[in-house]
């Protein structure tokens, strides 16, 4: 017998029972909704995020200004650089990172850190992940000071920014500098944890999981010592949230 | 870690006369006791949630084996490795194996109790391996060779200056002491050079979800993302209990454990993972394991009285309530689950005769049972665990209770019985214990009776009973 066989084998006899029986339905738990049931939960999330972006949006940017984040609402692509190029300048930033998102590219984001002086990097995936090419991307995200990311979805409930890293985008970008920017839209704005589980179960019944998802609610912080709460123990000291308001 | 249940009194007491300790225990209470109780009065459907909790939890222990089964298969599905293992032994074994197979250098290990329960990071120093805490106030306790004081806030009990002697190189005794901002900022410079050499990591698991083999991971500190992106071989251990069974079963279980442990709406970080990194990705482990731990978890199992102790998300709310705890700090409860959880866990799970006395260490007041956001009756496990101890229900020969106690409460149990029988017992204890009375307390008691007395008065019973002097009043009020 595996270690496996036995392990469960125990639990079943603790459990009072001779053999394993298959759950048929519980009300508890959503693990029984079939995959046009979890599709139909998606289709209504997306409908309900289109209809009450402008509600969620001001919900949002409070949610995240309680938590830490530094919210800046603009009406156009230009103001977005104009804030990311502040930034730059206001940290003394010399090396810039970031992901492969379309937002950024809209924004003009190269332009606007370039022209401080700063040096840029995008994550974008070279199809070649070798040891030296995965060390390399390492250290420059260590290195960098400031780390620029669009996002997958945004939560208004929690005030929470939602990452599926994946290829061109980078898991520490938005981790490893000391500043994170994440540049968002009304459009990708969920109502609730609740709406956010519905979309990723809906992908994971259709086979479309993401390796990973990261949700990320403020800066890093820790109230270890004396129960003094400070920022930016292991991840970034301050984050910034550009939410770009065009129609 | 070795189980050191027995000096509960002498550590408990220590900790009782110690101003500095438990001045930082009131931060556990200030901080986190009063936080889960304004995050609970903000959320509308609070006891919704706390319901809807415990009926995933009780569904998925119930059907334990097949939720075990179908987590394996998926990790395995995304790429992963499943190992279970029967004790803390076979689970350390399995790391240590691996870590010397992949030839590790530097291991970093995100809080997990779990790890606590295998001695993990001692084995692997042991081995020669490099491991070390990332959470700061593991860090801070591993660096001080202690055990966690709580189970969400390990240091609590660490002044700022215990912390800079540990952190600060430059501290010597008579200097101003940093203040925690720049200690923190001391520790993240420490550990980014860690990070950045790491090649494994050991994580613990706050809920491992079955329909996907996804992992999810709460933390403030972003440790938890640093681990599960950095080193090439990512280990997580869990206990066997803590799986839910789909995706969707997150929003509720992550509301309730984060708001019951710090308070918060959300921490500022939940990472879920589903195995080793994607092909496509830069980043991310390239091997994943997942270590399933029992380590005596079946006891609870299989005791209908105790098998809801196996619905704990190990959130702390219950330390933070209990008001013997915030007295007798963490160490008294002598292994890696402290508090009113642990007093109930800890003796089975290490099945230990001298844990027997954790149960004791509680007033039954209620407010564990009340804190829990998945509703365990912990009160009423601490009862029964009392019970079978002074029957001597597990080990007839370490039975706690007298043959003079046993009769006397068979006594009382046959006199409490009869309406007749008590109150002749009422008046009969009234004659005989009024001669020692003063002013309607007893103060001085011969023994058996000193026992209350020497810390507490005890009042004389009263002449008339509630039920003849409602009599009284009813007649009155009819008439």
């Amino acid at each position: 017998m595996t270690s496996r066989a036995k392990f469960i084998a125990n639990v079943t006899s603790s459990l009072g029972r001779t053999e394993v029986i298959t759950p048929s339905s519980d009300d508890s738990t959503a693990a029984f909704d079939d995959a046009a049931t979890a599709r139909a939960n998606a289709g209504r999330v997306m409908a309900d995020t289109a209809a009450r972006s402008v509600e969620l949006t001001d919900t949002m940017a409070e949610a995240a200004s309680t938590i830490g984040w530094k919210v800046h609402r603009v009406a156009n692509p230009e103001d977005a650089a104009d804030i990311v190029a502040n930034i730059c300048v206001q940290k003394g930033a010399t090396s810039v990172l970031r992901s492969a998102h379309d937002i950024l590219d809209e924004i003009n984001v190269d332009a606007a850190v370039t022209s401080t002086g700063a040096n840029l990097r995008v994550t974008e995936h070279s199809g070649d992940n070798n040891e030296t090419k995965v060390n390399e991307s390492k250290s420059a995200a260590f290195a960098a000071d400031i780390g620029i990311t669009g996002v997958d979805y945004a939560i208004a409930e929690t005030g929470t920014v939602v990452l599926h890293p994946r290829s061109g985008l980078s898991r520490l970008v938005s981790l490893a500098p000391p500043t994170h920017i994440a540049v968002l839209r009304p459009g990708e704005i969920l109502d609730s944890l609740d709406d956010l589980f519905a979309m990723e179960r809906s992908d994971h019944m259709s086979g479309n999981l993401a390796g990973s998802m990261n949700l990320i609610s403020g800066p890093s912080k820790t109230a270890d010592i004396e129960g003094t709460t400070v920022t930016g123990i292991h991840g970034p000291l301050e984050v910034h949230l550009i939410i770009l308001e065009t129609d | 870690m070795k189980p050191l249940t027995s000096d509960f009194r002498a550590k408990a007491a220590e900790t009782m006369v110690d101003e500095q300790v438990l001045q930082s225990l009131e931060h556990v209470y200030t901080g986190f006791f009063k936080g889960r109780l304004e995050a609970a009065g903000n959320t509308d459907n609070w006891e919704d949630l706390r319901e809807k909790g415990k009926a995933i939890k009780d569904h998925t222990i119930a059907h334990l084996d097949y939720y075990l089964g179908q987590l394996a298969d998926n990790v395995e599905k995304n790429g992963g490795s499943v190992f279970f293992a029967a004790d803390a032994a076979e689970a350390r074994k399995y790391v240590l194996d691996l870590a010397h197979a992949r030839d590790i250098k530097t291991v970093i290990k995100s809080k997990s109790m779990v790890s606590e329960e295998m001695a993990l990071a001692q084995a692997l120093i042991d081995e020669g391996i490099e491991a070390v805490e990332t959470d700061l106030g593991e860090y801070i306790i591993q660096l001080s060779g202690e055990t966690p004081y709580h189970l969400i806030a390990p240091a609590v009990h660490k002044s700022r200056k215990e912390v800079a002697e540990l952190l600060d190189d430059s501290y010597v005794d008579g200097n101003p002491v940093p203040d925690a901002t720049e200690l923190t900022m001391m520790a993240r410079e420490k550990l980014r050079s860690v990070f950045e050499r790491a090649d494994m990591s050991v994580t613990g698991v706050n809920f491992a979800v079955a329909e996907s083999g996804s992992i999810a991971l709460v933390t403030n500190e972003g440790n938890g993302r640093m681990s599960t992106t950095v080193p090439r071989v990512h280990v997580a251990v869990m206990g066997m209990e803590k799986i839910v069974p789909s995706i969707q079963d997150l929003s509720t279980m992550l509301r309730i454990l984060i708001r019951s442990a710090t308070g918060q709406r959300i921490s500022s970080y939940v990472t879920l993972v589903n195995g080793a990194r994607k092909s496509d990705e830069e980043e991310g482990p390239e091997e994943f394991h997942l270590v399933i731990l029992d380590n005596g978890r079946q006891k609870l199992l299989a005791d209908e009285q105790m098998r809801e102790s196996l619905n704990c998300i190990r959130c702390g709310a219950c330390l933070n309530a209990c008001p013997v705890y915030r007295k007798v700090g963490g160490h008294a409860y002598g292994w890696v689950y402290p508090g009113p959880i642990g007093a109930i866990v800890t003796p089975v799970l290490t099945g230990l005769k001298d844990a027997s006395n954790l149960p004791a260490a509680s007033s039954l007041c209620g407010a564990c049972h009340d804190a829990c956001p998945v509703k365990i009756n912990i009160p009423r496990m601490l009862l029964e665990l009392r019970y079978r101890t002074a029957e001597g229900k597990t080990d007839k020969q370490e039975r706690t209770s007298s043959m003079r106690e046993r009769t006397v409460w068979k006594a009382w149990r046959i006199g409490m019985m009869g309406r007749k029988r008590f109150d002749v017992g009422s008046r009969l204890s009234r004659l005989f214990l009024r001669p020692l009375a003063e002013n309607g307390w007893l103060k001085k008691a011969p023994p058996p009776i000193s026992g209350w007395t020497s810390t507490r008065d005890f009042p004389l019973i009263s002449s008339s009973s509630l039920r003849s002097r409602l009599n009284k009043r009813s007649k009155k009020t009819k008439s």
